[in-house]
């Protein structure tokens, strides 16, 4: 790996040489006007708060795999307003901040300096608001020889117009240095998920991909009525209802594509072939690692881990998606039986109605996902004894992070001792 | 200033002009081409070359229809084999001719009645021998739905080689996939996948017969309807694909209803995305989804359905436009009457105020100068815009549409052989109301 640090410095020299006037020329800015409609559409009570706002900058940095390798990667990373905002943050009440307000980005933490991370920031919101979600490209710093423009595809978002639909082949991509907001009227809960569509085979490989899910407005209204604090679907009858909800996305990398791209290589296209198998973004163990991982520039680009905590008698939601781009995948959950209540971000009944005449949940082991289909799984561990259990793909030979056995797609579920 | 840019206004529809007279496009439909009226056909199993959508010449081996019928290629080997389009309850006389340097036959998986005849018994029906052989059969479909054909001698090799079609069985009602009104449709498409390793092609083109092994096979290149993207966007029938007739470019209107009929006819399974909106899927393998048989009530939505080998779905897909929270003409707020019959029904279906009606779009698009564009890119947000785009940008959107891809989102599947991008895509296109779609 000596080798790749020096490109590194020689990359960053260079491209320091070549960016000097990226100040003068970019030009970044957020769209997160306030809600001040006078309607409340998110169902809370209060009119005033149905804007939500995403910031991400698109660049490219490094991440540390689970055998210890450095992979070169795309990725997006999340920008907020103040650095205490968490990354979907709502605009002022009553603020007058005007449209489009220019902003500058800053270099302490990600953007400019290596600074992606995978997975992508989740993006965890509701039923009824509105997302505005600005898409700042900040360059690539280890290819200064890219000009490559970016996009956010939200994967599934129903009735998209093509102007907001991220497909850099229909419509518009952002170049580096500036800005573009996505708008999204949040009408269908569910499981979706968001990566970039620019060379979509390239950019997704490289790692820009994350999670993004809508929770319904039946979390808010009367939700304890029908028994859970939370639920996947407006099921209208609890059947989707569950305590603790985990996002697991599964990735694949190819790290022979992965260090083409470093060294500014000929791009293995037709060979690509993962050994990498990930859930977000974590080969086993580290997907059980519950802190941030660092990489070689001590900068923390993992920050998601996979660890599923549930007390005793209480259920799970997996809201379990596939952006591998080469491969399926079979998730198996040996002990705790699934139970599939949605998919495609519907719920799972007759033509994804909450209103179907037909229930077409089904209770498995195993599911099997490729790239773009999500499903939503409930894991009830009613009948569970204390302890730990594990989710793995049974695709075994994907147990394993590259030469290293004992690894791969894999994380746990802790059964905890039954809440009080 | 208004004369140079009048002059670039000009300058845009040349190229407009020139582009779409180049690239053949323009006629973009939403039907599907094949054998139709026709009960009796003469196929020859025999040889011919495709063109891949980087410029690769493979061999393959394909059904020709020797019958001279619209909606096939008359005496020459295709890619896929013909579309054959029946209605329920009829049987059909195939009589095979095999021009192939080995043994082949034809398996029609879902039929209800197989007669077959020919020079072999083979283990799974009649085959025609290598060097003129002949085989017959003669086979009737009860039931309508999607179904597949493909060779059932040698299969692993000659389904890679290109041995393989689509039948299409229709109900007895016009504007139904099936006898349940939950199959309506206003339009209809067929997407049949498959995925091709060219070093096999090579090696039978080569006669090195005894160095082929499948197990080693390595599929670099994938198709919709036997083309790459994008060639998978020309208009069918294009002269310079000789041996690739059919297209897959769909198109419809706000409000109207889509049949996708999916086809999985290669060695892979392949996850299909379609962008813009969810599919219902009403039917699996030529049944429909139902309990009853009346309704499609175990049918299920989704945004990605994986298509496995000689799987077959059909699934409906609308684009509506509801709730978009702006409005996607860019009415004014006092353009009432301008109201389309499509938002009309959202206000009907979703509630007053769900088609968003004169809703300005919520945010500022960038200024041109930090943007790339798309070439199906109109220049403007709005259904049937348009707008002034850089020299050399956009041009192949005619009417305004909004361009929706639909692929593998196994995103490897996106090239052909090395090159990026290709493989299984294409697009659906979203059209303005007043467009006329064949």
């Amino acid at each position: 790996m000596r080798h790749h640090r020096a490109f590194s410095i020689i990359s960053i020299l260079a491209l320091l040489f070549c960016l000097g006037v990226m100040p003068a020329w970019a030009e970044f800015s957020v769209q997160c006007p306030p809600d001040v409609d006078g309607i409340d559409t998110d169902g809370d009570g209060d009119v005033n708060n149905d804007h939500v706002c995403v910031h991400l900058s698109s660049g490219d940095g490094f991440i540390k795999m689970a055998d210890g390798r450095d992979s070169y990667i795309f990725g997006f990373a999340s920008h907020r307003l103040a650095n205490s905002d968490p990354v979907v943050f709502q605009p002022e009440p009553g603020e007058s901040r005007p449209p489009a307000e220019s902003i500058g980005l800053p270099t302490s933490e990600g953007g400019l300096n290596l600074g992606a991370t995978f997975p992508a920031p989740t993006i965890e919101v509701r039923e009824g608001q509105k997302l505005y979600l600005t898409l700042s490209n900040v360059g690539m710093l280890m290819r200064p020889d890219l000009f490559d423009p970016h996009t956010v595809h939200y994967h599934g978002f129903p009735n998209v117009a093509s102007i907001f639909d991220g497909l850099p082949d229909s419509a518009i991509s952002i170049n580096m240095g500036f800005s573009l907001t996505y708008f999204y009227n949040l009408v269908e809960p569910g499981t979706f998920m968001y990566h970039c569509h620019v060379e979509a085979t390239e950019h997704m490989q490289m790692g820009m991909l994350g999670n993004i899910y809508v929770r319904p407005m039946q979390d808010l209204t009367d939700g304890t009525d029908l028994g859970y604090p939370s639920y996947a679907y407006n099921d209208g009858d609890g059947t989707t209802g569950y305590h603790v909800a985990k996002p697991l996305q599964i990735h694949s990398f190819d790290p022979n594509f992965h260090d083409a791209n470093e060294l500014v290589q000929p791009l293995p296209f037709a060979l690509m072939h993962d050994r990498y198998p990930m859930f977000n973004g974590r080969g086993y163990p580290d997907t059980l690692n519950p802190d941030n991982i660092a990489n070689q520039e001590l900068y923390e680009a993992q920050l998601m881990d996979s660890i599923i905590e549930v007390p005793q008698g209480e259920r799970v939601l997996l809201r379990l998606s596939s952006l591998a781009t080469v491969d399926f995948y079979t998730v198996a959950s040996p002990s705790i039986p699934m139970t599939v209540v949605g998919q495609g971000a519907r719920i799972l009944r007759t033509a994804g109605e909450t209103d179907g005449v037909q229930d077409l949940f089904y209770t498995t082991h195993s599911v099997t996902l490729g790239g773009g289909e999500a499903k939503d799984i409930l894991l009830d561990t009613t009948d569970i004894p204390e302890g730990t259990y594990f989710i793995y793909t049974t695709n075994l030979n994907n147990l394993s992070n590259d030469q290293e056995d004992y690894g791969g797609m894999m994380t746990e579920i802790v059964v905890q001792a039954a809440a009080l | 200033m208004m004369y140079i840019k009048n002059f670039r206004k000009l300058n845009s529809v040349l190229l407009l002009s020139a582009l779409l007279m180049f690239a053949g496009m323009g006629t973009g439909q939403a039907k599907i081409d094949g054998l139709e009226g026709v009960t009796t056909f003469n196929f020859t199993a025999k040889a011919g070359h495709i063109t891949t959508g980087e410029g690769n010449t493979v061999l393959f081996w394909g059904y020709a229809d020797d019958g001279g019928h619209q909606g096939s290629l008359s005496g020459q080997a295709q890619y896929p084999g013909p579309t054959i389009i029946i209605n329920a309850g009829e049987s059909i006389t195939i009589n095979l001719t095999n021009h192939l340097p080995q043994a082949t036959s034809m398996l029609f998986p879902g039929a209800d009645v197989v007669n077959a005849t020919g020079n072999i018994a083979g283990t799974l029906t009649m085959e025609a021998a290598f060097a003129n052989g002949t085989a017959q059969y003669q086979v009737t479909y009860n039931q309508p739905g999607t179904y597949t054909y493909y060779s059932g001698t040698n299969m692993d090799l000659q389904v890679e080689m290109g041995l393989v079609g689509a039948i299409v069985v229709r109900s007895g009602t016009a504007g139904q996939a099936y006898d349940s009104a939950d199959s309506s449709y206003d339009y209809e498409t067929l997407f049949l996948l498959t995925d091709m390793d060219p070093v096999i092609h090579d090696l039978v083109e080569f006669g090195r017969f005894d160095e082929i092994d499948l197990t080693k096979r390595n599929a670099v290149y994938w198709f919709i309807n036997g083309r790459n993207g994008p060639d998978t966007l020309l208009d069918p029938f294009v002269s310079w694909l000789p041996t690739q007739p059919y297209n897959s470019l769909p198109r419809i209107r706000p409000c109207e209803n889509l049949l996708l009929r999916l086809v999985g006819g290669g060695l892979d399974g392949h996850p299909f995305h379609t962008h813009g909106n969810n599919i219902n899927v009403i039917a699996k393998d030529a049944r429909l989804l139902s309990t009853d048989g009346a309704t499609a009530d175990l049918a299920f939505s989704d945004f990605t359905q994986s298509v496995y080998p000689g799987e077959t779905y059909d699934a409906l897909f609308t684009w509506t436009g509801a709730n978009m929270g702006w409005d996607y003409y860019g009415h004014a707020t006092e353009d009432v009457e301008t109201m389309t019959a499509c938002e009309q029904q959202v206000e009907a279906d979703f509630g007053p105020g769900a088609s968003s009606h004169g809703l300005p779009i919520p945010v500022t698009l960038p200024a041109i100068s930090e943007l790339t564009f798309s070439p199906f890119y109109s220049g403007s947000p709005y259904l049937g815009g348009g707008s002034f785009l850089p020299p050399g940008e956009g041009g192949f959107n005619q009417n305004g549409g909004f361009y929706y891809m639909w692929h593998s989102h196994n995103e490897k599947e996106l090239t052909n052989w090395d090159i990026f991008p290709g493989g299984m895509l294409t697009f659906l296109i979203i059209e303005p109301p007043s467009v006329t779609i064949e």
